[in-house]
């Protein structure tokens, strides 16, 4: 009976981290519309003609990001008041040092860092390589975890985190291949995708320290409450100070389908963090971001089902070992992870 | 008290005394303080508790089926112990009692 407890247990957190790969997969979708849209396709087309496209590209991928960190806020806010969770919110709220510290500190590298770096992978290359080129981040948050904090790898997640890793290497080498070929490389998309690597793997191993002794729920939207700080009150009025017309476009933000498009990315953002988050404490974060992985495979299916981009061999290759290297790790046996630290 | 506290340290305070606790009991005891009566109250709480042991910070020590219904009738209690990483972070979290 104690075995069943443990493994209900575990496959929860494998069920919360299946979750959080198809909302995430999903969230590529207005990810990759956004740009098209007014006044963001204004912003970067006039910005450009002054400063040029890389700059351009990388002041509107900060906008989105931010109006991307607002609508999160705006569903995670209604996720914790349905949960009734607003009193313990404010609790954990004022633990600055061993809680709120941490989340603070997540927010840092998970928004300007990966979720910027996202959206300038998806504006310069395109949604599909967005999504994979973050498919290595697991390696960076096990590596950290298991250094920092002790966290346990097994072997049999070791060889899952290898496999998945070889899968995005296929899908990230195939593209350079080809545009290698061509002559011509977007590396600002290319940087992007790397941002998103290593923001979110650093992100996952801090968010572990300030996690363990406080709810998944609350701790996410005090990382999107620190995010939203870092855009709104930092970033973005410097950047209007520096002479970007940053206000006059986010007010033009303000348009019905604009608005749709963006509540659907903070839906579908927000959830996913929210059972990305839950998974941890239940698996932990290597295990936790393995899983996660498989958004990196969804994400090409919806591409594929709703702009009907064909992808490339090596991203069906690289999508496939990253189930495979998955399911290595869900396999594991339950009573193997009944703790995740070592004692 | 720990009243205005997150209820994971609060509960890792309670632990902190080092005796064995019964869940049923450390349950019962945020629920009043916190005025958390509910069912949906109740399994929170004894979520909070089953991820500090997964977290490492309290130790699974024994188990019974629950016959009487004291706190949830044919499901297991657990008894549990803090481990020497639970008091670690524990009196980080609690500094003002330690």
């Amino acid at each position: 009976m104690k075995e069943q407890e443990s493994r209900r247990r575990v496959s929860k957190g494998y069920m919360w981290a299946l979750f959080c790969a198809v909302f995430w997969g999903i969230w590529y979708l207005p990810g990759t519309v956004i740009w098209v849209l007014n006044p963001f396709d204004e912003m970067f087309g006039a910005i450009a003609e002054t400063n040029g496209d890389g700059v351009s590209l990388v002041v509107t991928a900060a906008l989105i990001t931010a109006f991307n960190a607002l609508t999160v806020m705006l569903a995670l806010m209604l996720w914790n008041g349905v949960l009734q969770k607003f009193g313990e919110l404010s609790r954990t709220l004022k633990e600055f040092n061993p809680c709120s510290k941490w989340f603070f500190l997540a927010s840092i590298f998970g928004g300007p860092i990966a979720i910027l770096g996202s959206f300038m992978a998806m504006g310069f290359i395109g949604g599909a390589f967005a999504a994979v080129a973050a498919l290595l981040y697991p390696v960076i948050g096990s590596v950290l975890a298991y250094y920092w904090y002790g966290e346990k790898i097994t072997r049999r997640a070791a060889i899952g985190i290898v496999v998945i890793i070889f899968g995005g290497i296929t899908i990230f080498g195939g593209g350079l291949a080809t545009e290698l070929a061509a002559g011509e490389v977007p590396w600002i998309g290319y940087l992007g995708g790397l941002m998103a690597a290593v923001g979110w793997g650093i992100e996952g191993a801090i968010a572990g320290k300030g996690l363990d002794i406080s709810e998944p729920d609350v701790g996410l939207t005090l990382r999107f409450l620190g995010e939203n700080i870092i855009w709104w009150i930092i970033i973005v009025p410097i950047l209007a100070i520096v002479g970007f017309p940053m206000y006059s476009y986010a007010i033009q933000a303000f348009e019905p389908l604009t608005l749709l498009v963006l509540i659907f990315a903070g839906i579908t953002f927000g959830f996913c963090y929210v059972c990305w988050y839950k998974s941890f404490p239940l698996i932990g974060v290597g295990r936790g971001q393995g899983i996660g992985n498989l958004y990196g495979f969804f994400a090409v299916i919806f591409i594929f089902l709703f702009f009907g981009d064909i992808p490339q061999w090596t991203i069906l290759v690289g999508g496939t070992l990253c189930i495979i290297g998955s399911f290595v790790m869900f396999t594991e046996e339950a009573t193997e992870i009944e703790t995740l630290r070592g004692e | 008290m720990g009243k205005n506290r997150p209820i994971k340290f609060r509960i890792l305070e309670l632990f902190l005394d080092g005796k064995e606790h019964w869940n049923y009991e450390i349950v019962s005891k945020i629920q009043k303080e916190y005025d958390m009566n509910s069912a949906y109250g109740r399994d929170s709480i004894n979520f909070d508790i089953i991820e500090l042991a997964s977290g490492g910070m309290l130790k699974d020590l024994e188990q019974r089926v629950d016959e009487e219904g004291i706190y949830k009738k044919g499901f297991l209690l657990h008894k549990y112990v803090i481990t020497d990483f639970g008091k670690v972070r524990g009196s980080d979290a609690c500094v003002r009692y330690v």
